[in-house]
Order: structure tokens, then sequence, then C-alpha cells
């Protein structure tokens, strides 16, 4: 791989970094700017007999968006105080790791993978629990910077005992 | 509290508009062995659909209370369902949710069934020096004592003295066909597995299906997310409901025989709903007045497992207790076989968005059942105040639009929206009350 490579890959190394962070730090703004307008956010379902589904137009997802609207519909929840599954808002830290590319790099799109765990704390009912899984995103550079044009996230533990929501995945 | 007689539990004085349900009904580990015991494993459970077995030798497992069954369809091509445990020592059989295999093999000790259970192996048996009276057992897996199916949903008993399962359904039948005939092929579950648990009592999902009283407080920020929504901001491709539009519907509840009720909400916004997209091809099947109840968002209850809800597209939810204070839900959402790409795709977008999991009234749900089961074991307070809302207005027997639809339940009530009726919860804590003292004093569950 040669050095420009290397710094594409760092360089979206460092974007799943701060999702990571500002969902941790609760910087919904920030976090949504990451996203493309146009953004894919994909959290697939499993199926019965334990094969991860391949398309959210025939087969169930837990979660599948088209638009960082919809994403703002998230934050547009917890900011209103209302919704019972957010009150408190349970607190997370997400360790994200094994960030590999998927292909190599283009000056205009990279494509990665990560490891991820998210500890949660759900100050309600007082427990802890993890959520994981891998996650593959497309990055592209748009007006000199870069967002994330795709995230498919691979929920593993899909029996699921606690509300899950953008924060925890 | 020493353990009462079942009627204690439930203070049910129709003369005097009395209906409350003591809370001890859903924290106490006593009376919840007796619910599995006298309830789940005396009646008639919803296990799945013949869509999901399409092959011989197609299965998948699934619970009747606390005990693992497989439903399978043998080499023959017929339906059968077992218990999924080993006659040698216990241990299940199927591993698996779903599959296709010609042969259920023990992994501790390799005895062997077919597809139909039958034991077809044990090993080392010749050389096994076994006595007469082991060769005089059978050693088949246990059959359910009674299978049957109605409009392609499969039903089990692990007992035998059960009413047969078309008188056991009455009216509900009515509600099944309402999501059954939805395709001119028939309805399949879509593939995709949504399972998940909530700390609390297996009644509470049942009854808040029953409950529209919850849905503006506890899904309170999605009236925000509506407000976008009508704008054309966010999740617009989910296309649900506008809430403000729901303003002047009315609403209404049945109680019905066996524990089974439904309620319904008449619909301002017809063009949203999934069915409305084949709406002229359904009403030449089924004729106006179902596919007008097609339109309508219903939830009906099978006692004691499963919803036949449909109040965002069609979906059987069942209802697995596993502890007093924690149960195992699944959503197994329905299509159209043979459904165009883009209504299939638009029917998922609209189930994801709410009534999943990942959506916007699910983790809302789970979290105040939780609540309440924090709230139970409050010393000091006896029963509960949620079943009264409508009791007013409540007709015995069938009302207008009972009757039109041909139906007879036991009580019938309809208002305005913000009525908000619990009397949904009724019918299941009546036959709640009839089979658990039944079981309690010593009788047969149906006579």
């Amino acid at each position: 791989m040669s050095a420009s490579d290397d710094e594409l890959i760092t360089v979206g190394r460092d974007l799943l970094g701060r999702e990571a962070m500002y969902l941790d730090e609760k910087r919904w703004d920030e976090w949504l700017a990451l996203y493309a307008p146009d953004c894919e956010y994909w959290v697939p379902t499993w199926t019965a007999e334990g094969n991860l589904t391949t398309s959210p137009q025939t087969e169930l997802s837990l979660i599948y968006y088209t638009a960082r609207g919809a994403l703002e519909d998230r934050i547009v929840r917890i900011r209103s105080g209302r919704s019972p599954a957010a009150l408190p808002l349970p607190r997370t830290t997400h360790i994200v790791s094994n960030i590999l590319p998927l292909e190599p790099p283009q000056r205009d799109r990279i494509r990665l993978r990560s490891s991820w765990a998210c500890h949660t704390f759900f100050p309600l009912m007082d427990v802890n629990h993890t959520f994981f899984g891998r996650a593959e995103y497309d990055l592209a550079r748009r007006d000199g910077g870069w967002v994330i044009a795709k995230k498919k996230t691979i929920l593993e533990n899909d029996r699921i005992p606690l509300p899950i929501d953008i924060y925890c995945l | 509290m020493a353990l009462q007689p079942a009627r204690f539990y439930v203070d049910d004085r129709p003369d005097d508009g009395v209906f409350r349900v003591h809370r001890d009904v859903y924290s106490d580990p006593e009376i919840f062995e007796l619910e599995m015991k006298y309830i789940f494993e005396r009646t008639w459970n919803f296990l799945t659909i013949e869509s999901q077995l399409p092959k011989p030798n197609d299965y998948i497992t699934a619970y009747i209370g606390r005990t693992p069954v497989v439903v399978s369809r043998d080499a023959k091509g017929n339906i059968c369902a077992f218990l999924n445990t080993c006659r040698h020592k216990g241990a299940t059989v199927c591993r698996f949710e779903k599959g296709n295999s010609k042969y259920h093999i023990c992994l501790y000790h390799g005895w062997a069934y077919d597809s139909a259970g039958k034991n077809i192996s044990i090993k080392q048996r010749e050389v096994a020096d076994y006595p007469a009276a082991f060769d005089a057992e059978n050693h088949d897996l246990i059959p359910l004592a009674k299978l049957a199916t109605y409009k392609g949903l499969i039903f089990g008993s692990l007992s035998p003295d059960v009413p047969p399962l078309d008188e056991h359904l009455g009216d509900l039948k009515f509600f099944i066909d309402l999501h059954m005939d939805q395709g001119p092929q028939g309805m399949e579950i879509i593939p995709g597995r949504v399972a998940y648990t909530y700390r609390g009592n297996w009644k509470m999902q049942l009854e808040n299906g029953q409950d529209p009283y919850h849905v503006d407080t506890a899904h309170g920020s999605f009236m925000a997310i509506a407000e976008r929504r009508r704008k054309g901001q966010g999740n617009v491709a989910a296309r649900e409901l506008d809430w403000q539009k729901r303003n002047d519907v009315r609403i209404g509840s049945y109680e019905f025989a066996n524990g089974h009720s439904s309620v319904w909400h008449d619909v301002a916004e017809p063009e949203r709903r999934a069915v409305h997209a084949t709406f002229d091809e359904v009403k030449s099947r089924v004729g106006e007045l179902r596919a007008e109840w097609m339109i309508k968002q219903r939830n009906a209850v099978f006692f004691p497992n499963l919803q036949i809800a449909d109040q965002i597209v069609p979906i059987l939810r069942t209802f697995r207790p596993i502890e007093p204070g924690l149960t195992e839900l699944r959503s197994n959402v329905l299509g159209p076989i043979g459904e165009p790409p883009h209504l299939r795709a638009a029917r998922l977008r609209q189930f994801e968005d709410f009534v999943n999991p990942g959506g916007y009234a699910t983790p809302d749900d789970v979290t105040v059942f939780a609540d309440c089961q924090v709230g139970f074991q409050s010393a000091g307070v006896d029963f509960l105040q949620g079943y009264s809302r409508g009791i007013g207005a409540m007709e015995r027997g069938a009302n207008e639009e009972a009757r039109a639809a041909e139906l007879h339940p036991l009580a019938s009530v309809k208002g305005h929206r913000t009525q908000n009726n619990e009397l949904g919860t009724h019918a299941p804590f009546r036959e709640w009350v009839r089979l658990m003292d039944a079981g309690m004093t010593g009788k047969k569950a149906y006579e």
C-alpha cells in the first residue's frame, strides 16, 4: 500500500473514532454532520436460520434509513425528553478496533471495516449490557471533507434484552 | 401474601362497574408457576404458520410456556409437532430455530429421530443388554397432544382436553382472516428475526396491545417526529400515520369467549395502510366489509400467547414467559406471497420505524414495563386501577359494527379515540381466572 493509501486510511480511522466519541459524549449535531445527506444507515437482522439478511428491500432490518433526515429523527426523539427509553439517557462507551480497508482506498472513496463493542449502562434498570459486532463504512469525499455515505452495522448479539438506539450501536 | 383462590386476584363485579386486577398476578413466582401449569400447559398455543414449512423435513422450534417444541413437516409432507426433548436423558434434539433435516439427532448420546419424531436409532442398542421392559417402551419423541391449523396458523396443545380449535377460536377467526386474506396467494413471514426480551411479566405486552391509552404518553416523543414528517422532513419513507389526523377517529373493543379480545381504530389516512395498495383486488376477493376492516388498525389477542396485530402492518407477535418479570417477544412480520418488490420494501420500512426494537415505539414500551415490574414490588398496595375506562359505554353482546360483521362478542364498546377504553383486558383476565381456578380446585380446564 502506498503512503497516500496509508494517509487515506488514517483519515478514515480518525472519522470512525470521532463517530464513537460524538455518540459517547452526546455531541449529536457533530455526529449528524459526519453523515452525508443521502447516507444509507443499515442494521440488518439475522434470519431464523442464523444468517445475516442481505437485502433491506426484501428482508427485515433492525434499522434501515436512506437519508440523514431519518437520523435526525432519532436525535429529535432523544432531545424531546419524552421517550421513556431514553430517560435517563443510557451512558455508553464505544470501543472501535480492527479497522481495516475493505479494498484499496480511492481518492474520493474509502471503504473500511471495524469491530465494535458498546458498553452501555442503563441507569433506569441499573444494568450494564455490551452490544457488539462489526461495521462496514463507505466514506466519501464531499466538498473537500470526508463523510459517511454508507454504514452497515452488524449486531452480533441480536437477542435484544434492552432498548437499542443509534447511541448503543 | 399467601396464595389465594384465583377469583381473589381479579375483582370482577360487572353489576357494580368494578374490574380490578391484583398486582401479584404480575410478580408472584408461585402464581407464575401455576400459570405455566394451568394456562399454558392446558390450552391451545400458537406455534407458527404453515408457510414457514414449505418442504418435507422443514422444521421450526418454538415453546409452549416453558416446554420446547419442534414443529416439523415430515418426509410425507404432513405437519407434526413434538416435544424437543430426547427420551434418553432429556436434552433438546434440535438446537436451531429453523431449518431442514431428515433427522434430529441428540448430540449427547446420539439417539436419532426422523422428521416425524419417530425414534430410528438408539446407539449401540444391540450390545446394550437392555432389559425386555426397555424394549417394550416407546422411544419416539412425544407428540403434542393436539395440533390443528386455521388459515395456515398452526396451534398446539400439551393437553388433550381442549375444545376443537375451530370452536376455541370462535370469532377470533374473523381477525385471523383479516390478516391472512390480505394476499391473493396467502401470507408469508418475511425473513429476519425480531427477538427481544423485557423485564416485565408476559401479560404486560398482552395488555399493552389492548391499551390505546398509553400511546400518546409512552410514545409521546413520536409526536415531535410526526410534526417533522408532516413538513416532509425525517424518515418519510416509513409513511407512518399522521397522529394529528387521528384526532377524530373512533375506537372500539370486543370481548370474546376463551380469553380472546380485540381493539380497533378507524383510520383517517387509509392510503397509508399497506393493504390499500392492492385494495381493489382485496375487495373483490373478500368483499367490501372485510376489506374496510383490513384498513382499520386492529390488535387482537389470542389467549395466552399471541397478538394478531395490525397497528402498523400485519404481524403475529408471540409472548414467551421466562420468569415472572422476564418475557421474550418475537414479531413475525407478514406480507402477501408474491408481493411486488416496491410494496414489500414499503411494508418493511413502516414496520421497522415503529414496532421494532430499533423503532420508535417498542423501546418505550419495554422500559415502561420494567417500571411497572419495579412498582409491583411495593408493599401496602393491592389492586391496580387500569381496567375501567369505557365500562360506562359498554354494551352486552354485539354492537352495530359487530352485528354488521356477524361477530358475536360477549361485550362491545366504542367511542371517540380519546375514550381509550381498557376493556380489551377483561376477556383475557376472565379466562385467566377460569383456567387458574379450574387448575387450583382440581377441575379439568374444559368440561
